[in-house]
């Protein structure tokens, strides 16, 4: 053990005490710095712990709070990176705060959630036993470049932790690729056909044509976005058989999901305490995860049934009387799950969106157009006012007058007091769609009206 | 009065929100009674553009490129070069507008030959030009100041045989050095302008289906629209820009 490594776990606990002191998160910046002291500090003070990293476009928070909720059930000592800190300077500091000054971790196991573009950096250090890999959409593009950049910095990330065993979704095309190019053990996870009914091809696929070569996919099924039983015409690439596989869904509410799992070859009923197609997938996911890091398939189920949601996915609010519900939104692919949720809701309800296009949100605002807001101009019935607010407020309402939402509907409010007392006033549930940052503000005005976490909690 | 509109290459031109332009010039009409179709021409369909009043054709990822380009000298290059002649009205943006120049250079020197409808190149920079710009187009083009978002790392180059769409007031435009931005050849309107260019920037969506329903019917007028959504969107992102 050097003296420098000692050193930068010291700062790192001061800085982030001191952040703490001060009302900030400090979860990314006194990692920052004591790896700039000590670069290769992730591998010291991760060394010996079992690890199941979790990466992907969409779901990660999601799947990794599910992964979590297994550990905690089971009473392992455990620890995860709960706030959103992906990057390789939160995932330090989360490893220092739970080690020993000489980088002794006092935890047996840690989940951890991992930015995709921070992965080739995260996984060559932190050597976890298990990856899992939710999905790849084409997301923030002024901060990932297209998609196969983001493909291939996992497969590069990879390449450092060929022992890993690998959980890829099967019915991700770009996802499926990774097992071609590597020697890592995969195990599959997915949804059959037949488990529900086939969507129509979408008119904006995030993967048309064959990675391999180039050919149109032909689908026998399609679940949601790229997803589903592709197969290509010419090189035969096609999915794999799934070891976890949702073969049926048998209800889909407003607040659950109840499925059967075949969990290599067991069959299993599973209740999913989160709505929408997007969670059946981050569960079948956790599952995979959780029964391969050896804490086995019914600790993973009654997981699934137990978990609270976390952070802005999904989280409910008491907040009016018919509460609020908030759905983080960063993507076309997420964006149009949550707006599929929203058809699905059947009563009077309120919508709030907040479009920001700070850095974590992506500074092009584009995307929007390429979300199915016309899923919402349809509700008429149901959805009676539409709030925008976030810095792009003004692009929002142009974008939902163009799905077909009358502007004497649409409103602007630029203040988040405002809008929160307005939500508080309303009988009918009310439904709130951010982008990340708008998120992170927001939540913290909601939570001073009626209770929750902070962040980094 | 009806404008048939083609939207090229819909399963690969695609890249952030390109479809925003089809449904903005789509509801502009419907909202005037004026008729309006799309038609989708993939990758693999018959290359006729006979019949279209106006054909859009977004930008796209590096990855399917080989694709379109096979598909495009299928017939398609010939078609589209036949259509600019005869006074279609295209829009087309990045990866579309530079498609119609005579080649791209990569940084590291390889070429890859484009249709050489319009007279300008592009030559791969290290550098992406990325964020929200704004340009004032050239009177030829209804003098209209349009603000959008630009990300690419290609810089094109003018020849004589086009004109500048307009002047960038904001941001990088065509090649960050000589101040132009986008082409207008006889109706052809080529921009870096990505994405939902046209929903707000009324003034150029409008130009745009002026120009085509004129050139169908002689002459023509578009009644004014409510566009204070529209334009509230556009005037914040001009403040922003010039706040810098």
């Amino acid at each position: 053990m050097k003296l420098k490594a000692i050193f930068a776990i010291i700062l790192c606990k001061l800085l982030r005490l001191l952040s703490r002191l001060l009302h900030r998160g400090g979860t990314a910046m006194p990692g920052r710095i004591a790896l700039k002291l000590c670069p290769e500090l992730l591998s010291i003070v991760s060394a010996g712990v079992k690890t199941v990293a979790i990466t992907g476009t969409n779901g990660k928070t999601t799947s990794a709070r599910m992964v979590e909720q297994a550990f905690l059930e089971q009473g392992k000592s455990y620890f995860a990176n709960r706030s959103g800190a992906n990057l390789i300077s939160g995932i330090t500091t989360e490893f220092v705060m739970n080690s020993s000054l000489t980088g002794k971790c006092r935890k047996e196991y840690a989940v951890i959630e991992c930015d995709e573009a921070a992965a080739r950096r995260v996984f060559p250090q932190l050597k976890p036993q298990v990856v899992v890999v939710t999905n790849l959409f084409r997301d923030q593009l002024d901060r990932y470049g297209e998609v196969t950049h983001t493909l291939e910095n996992i497969r590069v990330a990879m390449e450092g932790v060929p022992e890993a065993r690998l959980c890829l979704n099967a019915d991700c095309s770009l996802t499926a690729s990774l097992a071609g190019d590597l020697p890592n053990e995969v195990v599959w996870f997915g949804i059959e056909q037949g488990a529900a009914p086939s969507r129509p091809k979408p008119e904006i696929s995030d993967a048309t044509h064959c990675i391999r070569c180039k050919a149109e996919y032909e689908y026998d099924y399609i679940s949601y976005g790229h997803l589903g039983g592709f197969r290509c015409p010419r090189c035969g690439y096609r999915r794999h058989r799934a070891d976890y596989a949702v073969t049926e869904i048998l209800r889909q509410g407003a607040d659950s999901s109840d499925l059967v799992m075949d969990i290599r070859g067991g069959k299993h009923m599973v209740t999913v305490n989160l709505p929408a197609m997007y969670n059946i997938y981050n569960a079948i996911g956790a599952v995979a995860a959780v029964t391969e890091m050896g804490l086995g398939a019914d600790a993973a189920i009654a997981a699934l049934a137990d978990f609270r949601c976390g952070f802005g996915r999904m989280e409910r609010f008491a907040l009016g009387k018919g509460g609020a519900r908030m759905m983080l939104v960063k993507n076309p692919a997420g964006c149009n799950q949550v707006i599929e949720f929203l058809e699905n809701v059947k009563e009077k309800f309120l919508l709030v969106v907040c479009l920001n296009d700070r850095g974590a949100d992506g500074t092009d605002i584009s995307w929007i157009w390429d979300a199915d807001f016309e899923g919402l101009g349809q509700l008429s019935g149901y959805l009676e006012q539409v709030i925008v607010s976030g810095d792009r407020a003004a692009d929002m309402a142009v974008r939902l007058k163009y799905a077909g939402i009358d502007p004497a509907h649409i409103r602007i409010e630029r203040s988040y007091e405002q809008l929160v007392q307005w939500i508080e006033g309303q009988e009918k549930p009310v439904f709130i769609m951010p982008t990340y940052t708008a998120m992170l503000e927001l939540r913290q005005v909601v939570i001073a009206h009626c209770g929750g976490d902070d962040f980094w909690k | 009065m009806e404008l048939k509109i083609c939207h090229m290459y819909p399963d690969v031109l695609n890249l952030y929100g390109d479809r925003g332009n089809v449904m903005c010039m789509t509801r502009r009409l419907q909202w005037r009674g004026i008729e309006a179709s799309v038609t989708r021409l993939p990758i693999g369909s018959s290359p006729s553009l006979a019949g279209f009043d106006l054909v859009f054709i977004g930008g796209g990822q590096d990855f399917e490129q080989q694709v379109l380009l096979a598909d495009l000298h299928r017939g398609k290059d010939r078609e589209i070069k036949a259509a600019i002649e005869d006074g279609v009205p295209f829009l087309t943006i990045c990866g579309g507008y530079q498609m119609l120049g005579s080649y791209y250079e990569t940084y590291d020197g390889q070429r890859c030959d484009f249709i050489g409808a319009l007279d300008l190149y592009t030559v791969g920079a290290v550098q992406r030009m990325i964020g929200n710009y704004s340009f004032q187009c050239e009177a030829s083009a209804g003098s209209s100041v349009v603000v959008g978002f630009e990300n690419h790392s290609g810089k094109t180059w003018l020849g004589s045989g086009v004109e500048p769409l307009g002047k960038v007031l904001s941001g990088f435009g065509n090649n960050s050095q000589d101040g132009t931005e986008g082409a207008h050849y006889k109706n052809v309107f080529g921009t870096y302008s990505h994405g939902p260019l046209l929903p707000k920037n009324p003034a150029f969506c409008d130009h745009l289906l002026l120009t085509a329903l004129e050139r169908k019917y002689g002459k023509a007028e578009l009644a004014p629209l409510d566009d204070s959504a529209e334009l509230l969107a556009h005037d914040e992102m001009c403040r922003r820009l010039t706040k810098g």
